[in-house]
C-alpha cells in the first residue's frame, strides 16, 4: 500500500540526508538564512503592528500561494513526469493513475512538512516578541490552501507537459478569478472545483509522462556543423532551452513582469499602501517597484537557468569527464549560453517604459545589466557546487536572499551615481566592468569546484 | 597503450579495486571478466578520467590521466555501461556536438559512415529521449570511434544490440589497430574477438592470460571462469 509514496519520500529524504553530509557548512548556512529570514519577518510583523500598519492577509496568502505552487508544480515535474526511474513502477500490474496519486501524495506530504515546520517557527519567533497569534480558523483555511497549491500544480505540471495544453483552462480561468477578487477566501470556496480538475488531470497523466519521452526533429532542420569548443557547449544549452520552452516562458515573463511593474510604479502608492502611510512611503515606493520586478526577472532567467545548467548534467557526467575539454571550457561555455537569456529579459525594459517614461532608460538598462551579471556571478558556483542534483529548496532561497541584498546595494548606489554626477554614464559602464572582472573570477572559481568534483 | 600501477579505489569503506596492475598492449583485445561488483566498470571508468582513484598510476599513451589529463582523454574512446545522453538534442546534434568538442575533421562523413554501418542512420534526427536502449548503446559507440582513438574503452558494448549489429560492432573493433579493453559478462563475446583475458573478483586480478591458451585449458573461456571461480573460493 502507498509504495511508491515511500518511495519517493524515502529517495528525498536521502537525497537531502547526502547533500548535508557532503557540503554540512553550506547546508548550516542556507539553514540559518532560512531561519534567519523567518525570524526577520516575525520581526517585521512585529514592527507594523506596532505602527499600526495593517497587513493584508489576502497579500500574505497570494506570496505563500505562488510560492507554493510553483513548488508543487516543480516537485511533480522532477518525481512523475521527468522521471526515468518512474518506468519500473509504470509497467507493474499497478493502475498507472494510482501511481500517478501516490507520487501527488508524496509531494504534498513534503510541501505540509515544510508547511508546518516553517509556520511553526513563525509562530514560536512571534511568541519571542510577545505577540499572540490566536486565528486558529484562518490557520486552517491557510493549510486547506497550501492543499491546493498541489492539487493546481499536479493539475498544471500534467497539462502543461501533455500535447493537449488547452486542458489547462479549467485552472486558468480559476486562477485568474482567484487573482482578480485578491480574496484568499476564494480559493477555499473553489476547493471542490480544484479537486476535479486535479482528478481529471490524474487521470491523464499516464499521456504527459508518455509526451516528453519520445519527441520527433525534422532532417535537416537544425545546424549541424562543428563549431569551436566554447560555442559548441553554448549552442547545445541554447537547444535545450529552447526545446524546454524556457526561451519563450522567459520573453513572456519579461513582458508581463515589466507591464504590471510599469503600472505598480504608477498606482501602486494608490492601491498598496494606506492612506497614514503614503507620506512616508511614496518616495521610496516606485524604485522599490522597479527592483522588485528586475529581481523577479533576473532570477527567473539569470539564476534559475544558471542553476539549471549544471545541476540537470546528473547522469550525462560521464560526457563532460570523459571529453578532452578543460573545465573551464565546460564553465564559459555555459555562461555564454546566458547571453542569449539575458536578451529575452529586454522586452521588460521596454514594457516598462510604456509607464515610467524614457527619462531613466539609462539608469534602468544599466540596473538590468548589474543585477543580471550579480545573478549569474552568485548562481554559477552553487550549481557547480551541486552538479548533477537536483535543487531544493534551501539551496533556492540563500540565492535569492543574496541576490535581493545585492540588488538592494546596488540600486541604492545606482540612483546616487544617478543623481550627483554629471555623466553617470562612466560610472555606469566603471561598474559594470569591474563586475564582468567579478565574473570572470566567479566563472574561474566554478571551474575549479567543478574540477574537484568527482 | 594503457598502463596501469599498484591502482586502488575505494567507495567509503569498500574497496573496489585493491592494488591492481595491467598493461593494455597496442594491438591487442584485452577482456575484463568478473562478477558483478568486481570491480569491472570501476576500472574502465578511471581510465577514462571519470573516476578518481585513491592509490596509484595510470598512463595513457604515455600521459598520467591526472596530471596530463587532457592529452590522456584526447586518445580515449569511451563506452560506459549505462550511456545516459542528453534526452533533448537529436542522435545527429549530440554526433556533432561531441565532434566540435573533439575537434574532428571530417565529421560529417565520418558520422554518415558509421551511422550506416551501425545501422543508426534512419534515427538520426529523433531526440534521444525517446531512443530505446540499442539505440543509444549505438550513438555512444559512434561517440567513442569516431575520432578514431587509439585506445578503446568499451562497458559491455554489444548488450542491448540487435544479433545483426552486435556482430558488426565485433568485426569492427577486430580491425582496430590500437588498445583495445572490453568489460562483460560475454564469455561468446571474449572467444570471438579478445586476445587476452583478465578475470577480477573482489578487487584483485585472480588471472591473465591468452585467450587461446585458456580455451585450450579448460575447454571453452566459460569453464575456465568457473574453474577460478572455484579455486579460489570466490
Amino acid at each position: 500500500m502507498f509504495e511508491t509514496t515511500k518511495i519517493v519520500l524515502i529517495n528525498t529524504k536521502r537525497s537531502l540526508f547526502k547533500k548535508i553530509e557532503e557540503a554540512p557548512f553550506l547546508y548550516f548556512f542556507f539553514l540559518i538564512m532560512m531561519l534567519g529570514s523567518i525570524f526577520l519577518f516575525a520581526f517585521v510583523t512585529f514592527f507594523l503592528t506596532y505602527s499600526e500598519f495593517e497587513v493584508s492577509i489576502n497579500e500574505i496568502f497570494l506570496g505563500l500561494f505562488s510560492i507554493f505552487t510553483i513548488k508543487a508544480i516543480v516537485d511533480f515535474y522532477n518525481n512523475y513526469t521527468k522521471s526515468l526511474p518512474l518506468s519500473y513502477s509504470l509497467s507493474t500490474q499497478t493502475n498507472q493513475t494510482k501511481i500517478a496519486f501516490e507520487i501527488f501524495l508524496a509531494v504534498l506530504i513534503t510541501q505540509l512538512t515544510v508547511w508546518f515546520s516553517l509556520s511553526l517557527f513563525y509562530i514560536f519567533s512571534l511568541s519571542i516578541f510577545r505577540i499572540n497569534l490566536w486565528y486558529p480558523v484562518e490557520y486552517l483555511q491557510f493549510t486547506l490552501g497550501i492543499i491546493c497549491t498541489v492539487l493546481l500544480g499536479t493539475t498544471i505540471a500534467v497539462y502543461f507537459f501533455s500535447s493537449k495544453k488547452y486542458r489547462l483552462m479549467p485552472t486558468i480561468i480559476l486562477l485568474t478569478f482567484f487573482f482578480y477578487s485578491q480574496n484568499y477566501l476564494y480559493i477555499v470556496y473553489i476547493s471542490p472545483l480544484i479537486v476535479l480538475h486535479f482528478i481529471w488531470a490524474i487521470r491523464h497523466s499516464i499521456s504527459s509522462y508518455l509526451y516528453v519521452k519520445r519527441k520527433e526533429r525534422l532532417k535537416g532542420k537544425y545546424e549541424t556543423k562543428i563549431r569551436n569548443k566554447i560555442s559548441a557547449i553554448a549552442n547545445k544549452e541554447i537547444i535545450i532551452l529552447y526545446r524546454e520552452n524556457l526561451i519563450f516562458s522567459f520573453i513572456l515573463t519579461a513582458v508581463t513582469t515589466g507591464l504590471f511593474t510599469g503600472y505598480l510604479f504608477l498606482n501602486g502608492t494608490e492601491i498598496l499602501i494606506p492612506d497614514s502611510l503614503k507620506d512616508t512611503v511614496a518616495d521610496i515606493l516606485p524604485s522599490s517597484l522597479l527592483l522588485l520586478g528586475v529581481y523577479v526577472i533576473v532570477f527567473y532567467t539569470a539564476v534559475f537557468p544558471s542553476l539549471a545548467l549544471f545541476l540537470n548534467e546528473d547522469k550525462t557526467l560521464w560526457i563532460i569527464r570523459n571529453l578532452p575539454v578543460k573545465n573551464e571550457t565546460f564553465v564559459f561555455g555555459k555562461a555564454k549560453a546566458l547571453i542569449l537569456c539575458f536578451i529575452t529579459t529586454i522586452p521588460f525594459i521596454a514594457y516598462v517604459s510604456i509607464f515610467i517614461g524614457m527619462d531613466d532608460i539609462l539608469y534602468l538598462f544599466w540596473f538590468l545589466v548589474f543585477s543580471y551579471l550579480a545573478g549569474v556571478i552568485i548562481a554559477f558556483p552553487l550549481g557547480v557546487k551541486y552538479v548533477g542534483r537536483k535543487s531544493d529548496i534551501l539551496l533556492l532561497y540563500t540565492v535569492a536572499i543574496i541576490l535581493l541584498a545585492v540588488l538592494g546595494f546596488g540600486s541604492i548606489f545606482g540612483r546616487f551615481v544617478g543623481d550627483n554626477f554629471e555623466l553617470p554614464i562612466i560610472f555606469y559602464f566603471l561598474i559594470i566592468m569591474f563586475e564582468m572582472f567579478i565574473l570572470y573570477l566567479s566563472l574561474k572559481a566554478s571551474s575549479k569546484i567543478l574540477a574537484l568534483k568527482y | 597503450m594503457i598502463f596501469i600501477k599498484n591502482l586502488t579505489k575505494k567507495y567509503g569503506k569498500v574497496t573496489a579495486l585493491n592494488n591492481v596492475n595491467f598493461n593494455f598492449k597496442d594491438s591487442e583485445i584485452t577482456a575484463i571478466m568478473g562478477e558483478n561488483g568486481a570491480g569491472k566498470s570501476t576500472l574502465l571508468n578511471i581510465c577514462a578520467g571519470i573516476l578518481t582513484y585513491d592509490e596509484g598510476e595510470i598512463q595513457i599513451d604515455g600521459y598520467d590521466i591526472v596530471k596530463n589529463s587532457i592529452q590522456a582523454r584526447q586518445n580515449i574512446g569511451f563506452l560506459p555501461e549505462m550511456p545516459d545522453l542528453y534526452d533533448r538534442l537529436t542522435g545527429r546534434e549530440f554526433l556533432f556536438y561531441i565532434a566540435s568538442l573533439r575537434k574532428i575533421e571530417n565529421a560529417k562523413k565520418i558520422i554518415e559512415n558509421l551511422t550506416n554501418l551501425i545501422g543508426i542512420d534512419k534515427s538520426l534526427d529523433f531526440e534521444l529521449g525517446g531512443y530505446s536502449k540499442g539505440m543509444k548503446q549505438k550513438i555512444s559507440i559512434i561517440s567513442a570511434m569516431m575520432h578514431n582513438p587509439n585506445n578503446l574503452l568499451l562497458d559491455e558494448p554489444v548488450y542491448g544490440l540487435d544479433p545483426l549489429t552486435s556482430r558488426t560492432i565485433q568485426e569492427y573493433i577486430k580491425k582496430i589497430k590500437g588498445t583495445t579493453v572490453i568489460a562483460t559478462h560475454s564469455t561468446q563475446l571474449v572467444e570471438n574477438i579478445a586476445d587476452q583475458v583478465y578475470i577480477i573478483m573482489k578487487g584483485k586480478v585472480l588471472l591473465k592470460d591468452n585467450v587461446k591458451d585458456l580455451i585450450s585449458k579448460h575447454g571453452s573461456v566459460e569453464q575456465a571462469y568457473f574453474h577460478i571461480k572455484d579455486e579460489n573460493n570466490v
